[in-house]
């Protein structure tokens, strides 16, 4: 069937609760649908007690997702925007990310908590940013990004079944993307990337919405005779380097994408381990693409300017190339 | 001792005994922190104890206990193992917690204790969600949060009583307002004089007791615990203590007088208790001993601790994640 | 016309001290690049060196038995490229102002000159390549300094590493190779020359007779009982070596080399100062003849000794240079899968190589009796130059009279 990326996402979540009594939503409008309608209707389905709206309150709400998960609960809370998780950072770094390990183990936080990432026309400088990178840099988080309808069903699902506390992180641009999707495909893993193109010639790595930029990028340069391949991280951190150290062996030459700002990016960290454990495949330095460093502007035209796409990915493979 | 309106004579000999646990506990963790045997930032509540065994007497196993820095009693008082409490503060393998979290992480989760923070306020929330978990699958059992009046301070205070009265969480906030926040005098740090007055306006009711007199604190408790298992919702009691050591042990409490420091002395809840046993009938000799045998349990289950095993430096990435192979690849 | 100044390349991932065993071009020869132009030894084994460019050889800078070292200038060769070589430069070499006459060659010490700029990428003697490209170069023994870089900045990438080795393996003189050609390698080459050569210049002729081995295994035997623990075991090879040992001294005639051109009148025999005998040793993908220099004067369990360590050295290709040569007689012994009776070829410059067919049991007439002894065909070929019928045969009887009897050392 196919579904919008809000579709497939209620579809998860509906089916969890279905699943697992220990599931739990809880987040600013969620009963009434979230900001983006994702949860629409689950409350009215499986009960004001399942699905409860909270305050504009991201410090206590994140707090009580996590102490409801170490007493058996299974929350998913919904930060509306990336960019408000700053307020619940003091709970997700200081106390999530760190209660198995503070606790020798006694203790265990299966929280996912979804939010939303990027730019997408208009949402100006505090409502567009991508932060995946500050929450890949503590140790006790996963940090998820599916790039796809079909991925962002099996990963959330995959997400709230892990027993780690997930930052799952959506891309607004993709919410109204269509895709078909078979429900019954088996459930990817976390902590594994997945090629979504084979090539010889390039590797690109992409996450989140950069993917589809990547794989047109490998469409317009494979009419050139150059075959790239596009690898989707899926799980931000942990970095499955299996994957990578495959292709890199393979092609010998890296472009790493994201949208976040290419300066203390993810990218600068994958390109350091490249780098470190990979440095004998490397037929030329490792290239990121990213958003130059600046804050994103409200005109369209700057706003463009800016952001990193298909073009940038071109251009970057083919200076590799030569 | 489960909510008895008022306790028994027997029950009152166990909380005193109680208090002297702590208070020796303490002592030690003092004593082997100048020694330079407890690293890191140990801090003390003695002088704070009646507050810690008062409410604890009417939990169960099943209810959840969050605390703050300041949290050996509270852990102690909730059923903790005095030698793998104490392990833990040394960094011992056989700790509570591996010797991973130390004295501000101390978790026995068996117990219901659920952790202590070193973040001022980070644990208010979490007790309410705990409360959540309890409330969302249909339990009696309560949560109880300590936290120092300097908490009150945080936005996640106000974020978390609010929430708690509107989803009627059963959880207990126990504020230990001994007057200070860090090196700051309350009055430094805020024009509300108590902690109580910030529950009415959020629709949750509160009291301020003495929280060095521990049989108010074990009334007080167990009114306000009996309310919280009957669905009413969340309830502050607010218990005004001294703290007799410093802020953190090293702290040289310069910002108080001597005056002041004497002037506590004469209102150390053991002493109190012992007073008020004493006017029950109990003999001296009998409270002398149950406190000698309180120091004494401590006192070997502290040498028992100093003489356990390190943990083993191969083990330090267990329990990042759920999963090894997550752990393996973690770079 | 220009001068060209060769240089002696890197062989292998690994080369150190090496030493010219002999040229294999004369001052005005014509080249071709790519031809080999001399022998080097190595560590391991003797090398070929290929000639980098094409011209005609005007001087030839390193002699035979010289060190070399990588860098070192070998040669001068003249050719029609324009301007490409610098006039030699007078610092440290004594080899005066370049002219196209033969010169004697230098008696200079070798020493490494700054290489040409053969490749932009090469500046100031650092190559820019990239990790995978020197990973490559490395597997394949390509000198990244001959590699045409085609990367950003003059760097050298995987694709030019892959055309270099592309241009590596196809055949480098003469003609274009057959489908399914198989380059050979040094050793190949240097045995196929040597084996030419002598069946070339080396006039010879073959004797033989039958051996019984019945009373040597006696003797073996009892010598092996009486050794003490982990002392080395005789092998039949070793009896053999002392064997021909002291039918060589007994047959000093036979105990020497044929030295120059038989016209001539300088034509002359070279004897040998004792019993130095080759053992023919096979090796992947060729033999090795390590020498065993006064073998007269070692006993059974010191031959064993020295020929087991020997042998093992030559399978690792660790034969010293002094090693491989210096012999009079080889002794060729194919064991017990070899052939019942074979003709070994002489290995020059020696004069005479016994080949020893497998032992069998075979049945004998002794006194009228029939028995059965195991028993082995010895053919010794011999330099017809050196020693005729009658000497090879009374040698050979010799030599079996030796094998059959008690007289051991």
């Amino acid at each position: 069937m196919t579904q919008t990326f809000i579709e497939i996402l209620r579809r998860a979540l509906d089916e969890e609760l279905a699943r697992d009594p220990a599931v739990h939503l809880l987040g600013e409008d969620v009963a009434a649908g979230g900001a983006f309608g994702v949860t629409k209707g689950l409350a009215e389905k499986h009960g004001a007690q399942r699905v409860r709206n909270t305050p504009i309150s991201e410090a206590a709400i994140t707090g009580m997702a996590t102490g409801a998960a170490l007493c058996g609960l299974r929350p998913v809370l919904e930060i509306m925007f990336i960019d408000f998780a700053t307020l619940s950072l003091d709970c997700l770094v200081n106390q999530s990310a760190k209660y198995r390990y503070m606790s020798g183990g006694q203790l265990a936080v299966p929280m996912v908590v979804r939010t939303q990432a990027g730019a997408a026309g208009g949402a100006a400088a505090q409502h567009s940013q991508s932060l995946e990178a500050w929450f890949a840099h503590v140790p006790g988080l996963v940090v998820v990004a599916p790039s796809s309808p079909a991925e962002a069903y099996g990963l959330l699902k995959s997400a709230i079944r892990l027993g780690d506390p997930v930052l799952f992180i959506e891309h607004k641009r993709l919410y109204v993307q269509k895709e078909e999707i078979d429900v019954n495909a088996p459930l990817p893993p976390i902590g594994k990337a997945r090629v979504a193109r084979a090539g010889d010639d390039v590797t690109v790595i992409a996450y989140s919405a950069m993917v589809r930029n990547a794989l047109e990028a490998a469409e317009e340069l494979a009419r050139s005779g150059i075959a790239v391949e596009v690898i989707d991280l899926r799980t931000l951190a942990p970095l499955d380097m299996a994957t990578i150290a495959a292709s890199v062996s393979k092609t010998h030459r890296v472009v790493i994408a994201h949208e976040a700002v290419r300066s203390g990016g993810l990218g600068a960290e994958i390109s350091a381990r490249i780098g470190s454990e990979l440095f004998d495949e490397l037929d030329a330095p490792v290239t990121r693409v990213g958003c130059p460093f600046s804050p994103i502007p409200f005109a369209p035209e700057l706003e463009q300017a800016l952001l990193p796409g298909t073009p940038h990915i071109v251009r970057a493979v083919r200076e590799l190339v030569g | 001792m489960k909510n008895r309106a008022a306790p028994t004579s027997s029950d009152l000999k166990q909380m005193y005994r109680a208090l002297w646990r702590i208070r020796t506990f303490e002592g030690q963790v003092q004593r082997l922190a100048a020694a330079g045997e407890v690293l890191g930032f140990p801090h003390l509540s003695t002088g704070q104890e009646a507050v810690a065994v008062g409410v604890c007497a009417h939990l169960t196993r099943e209810d959840t206990l969050f605390t703050s820095h300041r949290g050996h009693g509270h852990t102690l008082a909730k059923g903790a193992d005095v030698q793998a409490t104490f392990a833990e503060i040394l960094g011992r393998d056989g700790g509570l917690c591996r010797g991973r979290g130390g004295s501000m992480h101390l978790v026995d989760a068996a117990n219901g204790v659920l952790g202590a923070t070193g973040v001022v306020g980070g644990n208010l929330p979490l007790a309410a969600g705990a409360a959540w978990a309890a409330q969302a699958t249909g339990k009696t059992t309560v949560s109880v949060v300590f936290f120092g009046d300097g908490a009150t301070g945080a936005g996640v205070f106000h974020e978390t009583v609010n929430l708690a009265v509107l989803w009627k969480l059963p959880v207990l906030f126990v504020c230990e307002n001994n007057g200070y926040a860090e090196f700051t005098s309350r009055e430094e740090h805020s024009n509300v004089k108590h902690v109580s007055a910030f529950a009415a306006p959020y629709g949750m009711p509160a009291k301020t007791i003495d929280g060095n007199d521990l049989p108010a604190v074990y009334a007080a408790a167990g009114d306000a615990i009996a309310s919280l298992r009957r669905g009413d919702g969340p309830y502050l009691l607010e218990c005004m203590t001294y703290r007799m050591a410093g802020h953190f042990v090293g702290d040289a409490q310069q910002y108080r007088s001597k005056e002041e420091l004497a002037a506590m002395k004469e209102k150390c809840p053991i002493e109190r208790l012992k007073r008020h046993l004493l006017g029950l009938g109990v003999a001296d000799a009998e409270l002398d001993a149950i406190g000698e045998e309180a120091r004494q349990e401590v006192l070997q289950a502290v040498e028992r601790a100093r003489a356990e095993a390190r943990p083993d430096p191969a083990t330090v990435l267990q329990y990042v994640y759920s999963a090894p192979s997550l752990a393996a690849i973690s770079g | 016309m220009a001068l060209v100044a060769l240089e002696l390349p890197k062989v292998g991932l690994v080369m150190e001290n090496t030493r010219v065993v002999r040229w294999l071009k004369n001052v005005g020869d014509v080249v071709k690049q790519g031809e080999p132009l001399l022998e080097l030894e190595t560590e391991k084994s003797v090398v070929e060196i290929e000639s980098t460019e094409s011209g005609r050889l005007v001087e030839i800078l390193l002699q035979a038995d010289q060190e070399a070292h990588v860098g070192d200038r070998i040669a001068w060769l003249e050719n029609d490229a324009v301007g490409t070589a610098a006039a030699p430069p007078v610092s440290g070499v004594a080899v005066a102002a370049p002219a196209p006459a033969v010169r004697p060659a230098a008696a200079a010490p070798p020493h490494a000159a700054p290489p040409p700029a053969a490749n932009p990428a090469r500046k100031q003697g650092r190559i820019k390549s990239s990790p995978v490209a020197r990973r490559l170069a490395a597997e394949h023994a390509v000198d990244l300094g001959r590699v045409a870089a085609t990367g950003p900045r003059g760097r050298v990438q995987l694709i030019d590493v892959r055309r270099a080795i592309e241009a590596q393996a196809a055949p480098a003189a003469a003609g274009p190779a057959a489908a399914g050609a198989q380059p050979l390698s040094s050793m190949r080459r240097a045995l196929a020359r040597s084996m030419t050569l002598s069946n070339a210049t080396v006039p010879q002729f073959v004797v033989e007779r039958a051996v019984d081995w019945t009373a040597l295994h006696a003797v073996r035997a009892k010598l092996i009982a009486q050794l003490p623990a982990g002392a080395p075991r005789p092998s039949v090879n070793d009896f053999l070596l002392q064997g021909i040992a002291r039918a060589l001294l007994a047959y000093p005639a036979l105990n020497a080399t044929f030295s120059g051109d038989a016209n001539l009148p300088d034509a002359h025999l070279v004897p040998a100062s004792g019993a130095h005998i080759g053992l023919v040793v096979a090796v992947e993908n060729g033999l090795l003849v390590p020498v065993f220099h006064g073998v007269e004067q070692l006993s059974l369990v010191e031959l064993a000794r020295r020929r087991g360590e020997t042998v093992e050295r030559a399978l690792k290709g660790k034969l010293k240079r002094e090693e491989l040569e210096g012999a009079t007689f080889s002794l060729s012994n194919l064991g017990a899968r070899g052939p019942d009776r074979f003709t070994a070829v002489i290995n020059p410059p020696e004069s005479a190589i016994l080949a020893v067919g497998r032992q069998r049991d075979c049945v004998v007439a002794i006194n009228g009796g029939i028995h059965v002894r195991p028993m082995s065909e010895l053919a010794l070929t011999v330099d017809h130059r050196v020693a005729d019928g009658r000497l090879a045969a009374d040698f050979l009887a010799s030599l079996v009279e030796i094998l059959e009897g008690d007289a051991w050392r």
